[in-house]
């Protein structure tokens, strides 16, 4: 049985960095730390200027009965300044700058887990994830406790999401190669929390090394089953894997865990075993750093908050003059309008290119109906025709094309030869769409 | 991160042990960027560009696409040229120029961009001049190229708007002359360039002997070489399929419309014989005529056809269905340029009719919301 989905596209994969070992950039000379870095409410600031704040220490606090997750400093240091600016996506965030003071002193709440797993209850587990802010760290950013929680009693497999389909980003990939552990033992707690005993390990097939890599490790275990999947973008995406793992289709408005799966990305495992291992909150990820504008395309383990030009700088400087900076991967990551924004908790890759990969021309020509975005569409919808729709400004129209179910992939927008932003328009209408409901 | 390194043996087993973590295993430090420092280092400008994503794009363009539709045509174009002469070049030649300028005067008129570089009117040029005898007076591809570039293709608001397909539409228009596009060459006695339409040694087409006279004197393999009388892109079925198959390699076309068209036409000449045994009458159903033309290279036309996979079966289906139809019982002895008009007028319908059910509904009916 070949695990892999209907629509999709092969994509040139730009995996430039696979072989490129992670790297430790520990010391940044400050870190802008936003107080939204997942999906819900932003946090509430618990620091003010000129507070000293040590790595670990919660500077943001999520607002009551909101959904959410914490906010950690990543380094010891002053707060020089808290200000509102603007993110990739053009919201205004409020943003804690730390001066960061070279001494890496950890706050005391950083405390190892005291207690033996096996005594560890569900309840404990979910506070753990809660406190070290943990959220989907493949770039959605919802809060994974909440995503625990909610699949309590519903979940019976849990799946490991190490697909990676977007180009270039390989910072998955080297985490499986230097520490599949980590992963490995952050889905044991989760089965802990859970009291299930099913994991699926994902991992599209162009990464044989890390799939051997994973079945060395889960060898003659019953709990651990590593599946390859066919190398097709968005096979990251969750309703394409649970459809590849269990040819379930996951309705729209449903959750993974009506369907008896809970999906964690790799690195977030990672992240809840540092918790408990390490008392470590959130504070580190590791960043594929690539383009041809980067001197030494490499991975870095850095700070959340880190920014931009700092690690730019650390991976040797520019080569040539940027003109675009992603932060994602180059099918669904946000272009930067700074280069002083930072990594967060969810950013995967900063990819920073030249005008010659990031072309300021958008041709918009007349649709010739080859029917590429119907077929390159994972969720079988009809572009073209949503998109004569929006042209015209019939969002209903759009509606009835079921405009809403599209997950915006991009895959339309990348394959049409007319140069025809499909995705865009559509993310455009529902956006409109969206607002209409709430009237 | 200076913490200790305090890889708990307190949180123990579940399963099987805790794995013994290798703190950053060194693999191979090569491949780390090819090119390293060339010395010179740039810094950020002050303005970034940014866009919505994706930020990547595939290198098709409308243009490379109708440069390989242009490519796959050309082989069973020279072979017209081999077969009735130089002058089926001149028709050629003439019928690409004048579509290219209808298409640029067109769009200058009406204060339009110029489209000419998309290639699409100079596949309608040489599509009408593969449609059209080798017998045509020169100024008929030129009449043709106006009546597809402006009147079916521009009025309808150019590329992509068209109902039916540009060349098609106007060979049925030349129609208007019957004599002249009646008239077809014979194979390999080769008309010059400067031979006048009644200088043309003229012969009956395959499926005109077979309608008036019930018989065919061509073998099956003179039509799949094209050693036969027809239009002069018609005849070559076996140039005309590795066009085909060139198509499909570089993912121009989908197999659906041609496979369910040759194989409706196939099928019900299998079924229903009009001359000889079941498998010469299939065969010659399939070679003869302009079947291979017409559902390779202009029932694939994307703007003329629906959208969807089983849109695109119904459609070849029907196409294979008229043209049978027509070469059986109507007037005229091919039907091909006729059942693919008469089906391009059912695309919007079976486009609706064959919408996909979208991943994660049942049953696929369209919410319609109202409001």
């Amino acid at each position: 049985m070949k695990y892999t989905f209907k629509g999709g596209i092969h994509v040139n994969d730009h995996k430039h960095t696979a072989k490129c070992q992670v790297k430790l950039f520990a010391d940044p000379k400050k870190v802008v730390i936003p107080m939204g870095q997942h999906i819900g409410a932003p946090c509430v600031c618990l620091v003010k200027k000129g507070d000293r704040v040590l790595a670990g220490q919660k500077i943001g606090e999520v607002p009551e009965g909101a959904l959410g997750a914490p906010v950690h400093s990543s380094v010891s240091g002053t707060v020089e300044k808290i200000e509102k600016i603007a993110d990739g996506r053009g919201m205004f965030v409020e943003c804690v700058t730390i001066t960061n003071d070279f001494q890496n002193e950890l706050d005391p709440s950083v405390q190892v887990f005291p207690k033996k797993l096996s005594d560890a209850t569900t309840e404990e587990i979910i506070t753990i994830v809660k406190e070290a802010g943990i959220v989907g760290m493949g770039g959605a950013g919802f809060p994974t406790h909440v995503k625990i929680s909610s699949a309590v009693g519903k979940a019976t497999t849990i799946i490991v999401n190490s697909a990676e389909c977007e180009p270039y980003l390989t910072a998955n990939y080297r985490l499986m190669i230097e520490r599949p552990h980590e992963i490995i033992n952050g889905a044991k707690i989760l089965m802990k929390a859970l009291g299930i005993r099913n994991v699926i390990i994902a991992v599209e097939d162009n990464k044989p090394a890390a799939i051997r890599k994973m079945e060395k490790l889960t060898e003659g275990s019953e709990n651990f089953k590593v599946v390859a999947l066919k190398t097709k973008y968005p096979q990251g995406d969750e309703r394409r894997l649970i459809y590849a793992l269990t040819k379930k289709e996951l309705p729209a408005g449903k959750l993974p865990a009506d369907l008896g799966c809970v999906i964690l990305n790799a690195e977030s495992l990672s992240a809840i075993y540092t918790a408990f291992a390490k008392g470590l909150p959130s504070i580190y990820r590791i960043v594929t750093v690539d383009g041809d504008c980067v001197a030494e395309p490499s991975n870095v383990l850095v700070p959340v908050g880190t920014t931009v030009s700092e690690l730019c700088d650390f991976c040797g400087g520019l080569v040539n003059l940027p003109a675009k900076v992603i932060s994602g991967g180059p099918m669904m990551g946000v272009s930067l309008w700074s280069p002083e924004l930072p990594v967060t908790k969810t950013t995967s890759g900063i990819l920073v290119f030249s005008e010659r990969h990031a072309p300021a021309e958008v041709k918009d020509d007349a649709c010739i109906r080859c029917g590429r975005c119907l077929r390159n569409c994972p969720s079988s919808l009809m572009p073209l025709n949503i998109v004569a729709s929006i042209k015209v400004g019939d969002l209903d129209g759009a509606a009835s094309y079921n405009v809403m179910s599209c997950v915006e992939c991009g895959c339309c927008s990348y394959g049409c030869p007319a140069g025809i932003p499909l995705v865009q328009y559509i993310k455009m209408a529902k956006g409109e769409l969206r607002k209409k409901m709430k009237r | 991160m200076s913490n200790n390194k305090n890889v708990s043996p307190e949180i123990e087993k579940l399963g099987t042990e805790f794995l013994v973590g290798e703190e950053y295993i060194r693999e191979d430090e090569e491949g780390m960027a090819e090119d390293l420092a060339t010395g010179m280092r740039f810094h950020f400008p002050e303005l970034l560009r940014v866009s919505a994503a994706p930020h990547a794009k595939s290198p098709i363009t409308t243009s490379s696409i109708m440069l390989d539709v242009f490519v796959a045509l050309l082989p069973a174009f020279i072979w017209g040229v081999f077969v009735f002469g130089l002058r089926a070049l001149v028709i050629g030649a003439v019928s690409v120029l004048s579509a290219v300028l209808f298409e640029f005067l067109f769009q200058k008129l009406m204060g339009r961009e110029n489209t000419i570089t998309d290639l699409s009117a100079a596949v309608t040029g040489l599509l009408l001049a593969m449609n059209l005898s080798s017998a045509v007076p020169y100024w008929m591809p030129v009449v043709g190229t106006f009546f597809a570039i402006v009147v079916v293709k521009g009025i309808f608001g150019g590329l992509g708007k068209n109902i039916v397909n540009p060349a098609l539409a106007a060979r049925v228009f030349l129609f208007a002359w019957p004599a002249e596009m009646n008239t077809f060459g014979t194979a390999g006695v080769r008309a010059g360039i400067l031979s006048k339409s009644a200088d043309i040694v003229a012969s009956a087409t395959p499926l005109t002997q077979i309608k008036t006279e019930g018989t065919l004197d061509a073998s099956v393999f003179d039509l799949v070489i094209g050693n036969v009388g027809g239009c002069i892109g018609e005849v070559s079925a076996l140039l005309l399929i590795a066009g085909g198959i060139y198509l499909l390699c570089r993912r121009v076309i989908t197999w659906q419309i041609p496979v369910s068209y040759i194989g409706t036409v196939a099928l019900l000449g299998l079924l229903f014989p009009r001359m000889g045994a079941p498998l010469e009458s299939m065969l010659t159903e399939i070679f003869a005529g302009g079947l291979m033309l017409g559902a390779i290279f202009m029932a694939t036309d994307y703007v003329t056809s629906p959208v969807t996979g089983s849109g695109k079966l119904i459609f070849g289906i029907g196409c294979g269905l008229i043209t049978v139809l027509i070469r059986r019982f109507g007037g005229y002895s091919e039907g091909v340029s006729f059942s693919i008009l008469i089906m391009n007028l059912l695309v919007w319908y079976i486009d609706k009719l064959t919408m996909p059910r979208p991943f994660g509904t049942k049953g696929g009916k369209v919410n319609v919301k109202k409001g």
